[in-house]
């Protein structure tokens, strides 16, 4: 397995990682399989098209092509695409959370409207927008960097990068701050939680907020490489809820390494000669499947040496 | 004696099971009540209904004269946070811990008002005092705990903030008896502001300490003694 093959593995595995990251945190603190994860995906990257869109002559006036001019615009494109995820993450809250949230079933019902909303956002980004994909800018630029007579383009080191960085913030917010405390507490026992005054209206709002961000960010980072479509959520929805399933449900290093696992096996099944493209989707599922029969708990039960 | 709790007709069960009947009982401030009664019986109800965790319920519960009972036919839990902040500190049964926090981060859990996070690291170090074989225990995950040190988090959790009304549940279940004699010493020993609910299967655990003894029975109240002395 040569260079470039593990920064493409590496690649598909940070955009993985941040869908599945912010499936797995709503699953165990909010309860809910957020289906509506893709369209804040979708909704993002189109949000982040037409901010810089909007701005690009603005800066292109004020700024010229200078190299400010394209941090302004990578900022622009990032920032835009974090917003609009956390705004989504709200009317996600206000929807499919506050008004159910202390009803009998309220895992199926949140299911059903978060489905609901997710083909409403991809119908109402059609009718805005038609089917046709949009390029947004290149942040990173283009180019790549002969590392050991290996070529790494721009965006795959920029995704990488990226993805790191704000999954390393979110797992320190979680870690070391008193809300991120309060949301591990309701993660592992909401009964212990409601007994130590955490209550999940009061935590159900920033962690749909953060996993829409995460989903954002997940948008942007992904727009670099291919186009942004009303459908751009459908394969990042479904990869990030099998793996978050792969990493068992509720599990932040499970989705980790489920994410890491599947990305390297498609770059892994993509690069074999006789297997090719066409069988990624097949090995991928078949592998998801396969752990899961032989382990129910996913990764996540791997790690995990603690007992209820 | 002022009235610290007062519960008059108070109903509540489980979907289509009605466990307690139209209890009445009024505690008053400063008190210690044993809760005995068989497995079943309705002591965990009670407890859960005072904290709106049952399945459903209807009644009063007036906690320092404001009401804080009420019909509810769903959504256990909702209130339950907001009844724990205003003065109900409550160690369930089978003590919820949660598994992937370490002690310290556990305990820091329990401390919700401001004045206790404020003074989060001395109010740790007082639950290490009460419970020492906590202490160096701080850093280990709640999860890989034994059952006795696991009930010491739980009810550590419940002493990091002040209270109005302590609900225990169950203190000795499940664990070795000379655990269990430990764990109702501490609490025991602890200066009680308010008033204190102990329900407890193991009646001697309970006589010359608690000052007074409720009986459970098929979700009713049976007997009301006393301070008694059954040795």
């Amino acid at each position: 397995m040569d260079l470039g093959l593990i920064v493409y593995a590496l690649n598909l595995a940070s955009i993985y990682a941040l869908m599945a990251i912010g499936i797995s945190i709503l699953w165990s603190s909010v309860g809910v399989i957020n289906m509506a994860h893709g369209a804040t995906f979708a909704v993002s990257g189109y949000a982040a098209w037409l901010v810089t869109g909007a701005l690009k002559p603005v800066i292109a006036a004020s700024l010229g092509k200078t190299a400010l001019a394209s941090a302004a615009m990578a900022g622009a494109l990032v920032g835009s695409a974090l917003i609009t995820g956390a705004l989504c993450g709200v009317v996600i809250y206000l929807l499919a959370f506050l008004p159910i949230h202390d009803k009998p079933n309220y895992p199926v019902r949140a299911l059903i409207i978060t489905l609901g909303l997710n083909i409403a956002a991809v119908q109402g980004l059609l009718w805005t927008f038609g089917p046709r994909s949009q390029g947004l800018p290149k942040i990173f630029g283009f180019g790549r960097w002969e590392v050991w007579g290996t070529k790494i383009r721009y965006d795959q080191a920029g995704t990488i990068i990226g993805a790191i960085l704000i999954m390393t913030l979110t797992l320190g917010w979680l870690r070391y701050s008193r809300r991120g405390l309060e949301v591990r507490a309701m993660m592992q026992n909401a009964e212990g939680a409601a007994y130590s005054g955490i209550s999940r209206q009061a935590t159900a709002l920033p962690v749909l907020m953060l996993t829409g961000a995460l989903a954002g960010m997940a948008a942007a980072l992904l727009s670099q490489t291919i186009f942004v479509s009303p459908t751009a959520g459908v394969i990042p929805l479904i990869k990030g809820l099998t793996i978050a399933l792969l990493g068992g449900l509720g599990s932040v290093p499970g989705a980790l390494i489920g994410a890491v696992l599947v990305g390297f096996l498609e770059a892994g099944v993509g690069a074999v000669p006789f297997l090719g493209q066409r069988y990624v989707q097949f090995a991928t599922f078949l592998f998801i499947i396969t752990v899961l029969i032989i382990r129910p708990r996913g990764i996540g039960g791997l790690l995990d040496d603690t007992r209820e | 004696m002022p009235e610290l709790l007062e519960i008059s007709q108070l109903s509540a069960g489980y979907g289509p099971l009605r466990v307690l009947h139209e209890i009445d009982l009024i505690i008053g401030e400063g008190e210690r009540i044993g809760l005995v009664g068989l497995n079943g019986h309705g002591k965990t109800t009670l407890i859960r209904a005072l904290t709106h965790m049952a399945g459903w319920q209807q009644g009063s519960i007036k906690l320092d004269g404001a009401e804080i009972g009420g019909t509810r036919s769903q959504g256990a839990g909702r209130r339950t946070p907001g009844l724990v902040k205003r003065g109900i500190g409550v160690a369930p049964q089978g003590d919820a811990i949660f598994p992937g926090l370490s002690v310290r981060r556990h305990l820091e859990c329990g401390a919700h008002t401001k004045a206790a996070w404020r003074e989060r690291r001395q109010r740790i170090d007082r639950i290490f005092d009460i419970f020492p074989p906590l202490r160096p225990l701080e850093h280990a995950l709640v999860g890989k705990l034994s059952g006795g040190e696991r009930r010491m988090v739980s009810i550590g959790r419940m002493l990091m903030a002040e209270a109005r009304l302590y609900l225990i549940d169950e203190p000795s279940l499940g664990l070795a008896p000379k655990i269990s004699h430990r764990v109702m010493e501490a609490l025991w020993d602890l200066p009680v502001t308010g008033a204190m609910i102990i329900a407890e299967q193991n009646v001697t655990l309970l006589t010359g300490r608690a000052d007074r003894m409720i009986g459970m029975h098929a979700g009713r109240l049976r007997g009301d003694v006393g301070h008694v002395d059954l040795a």
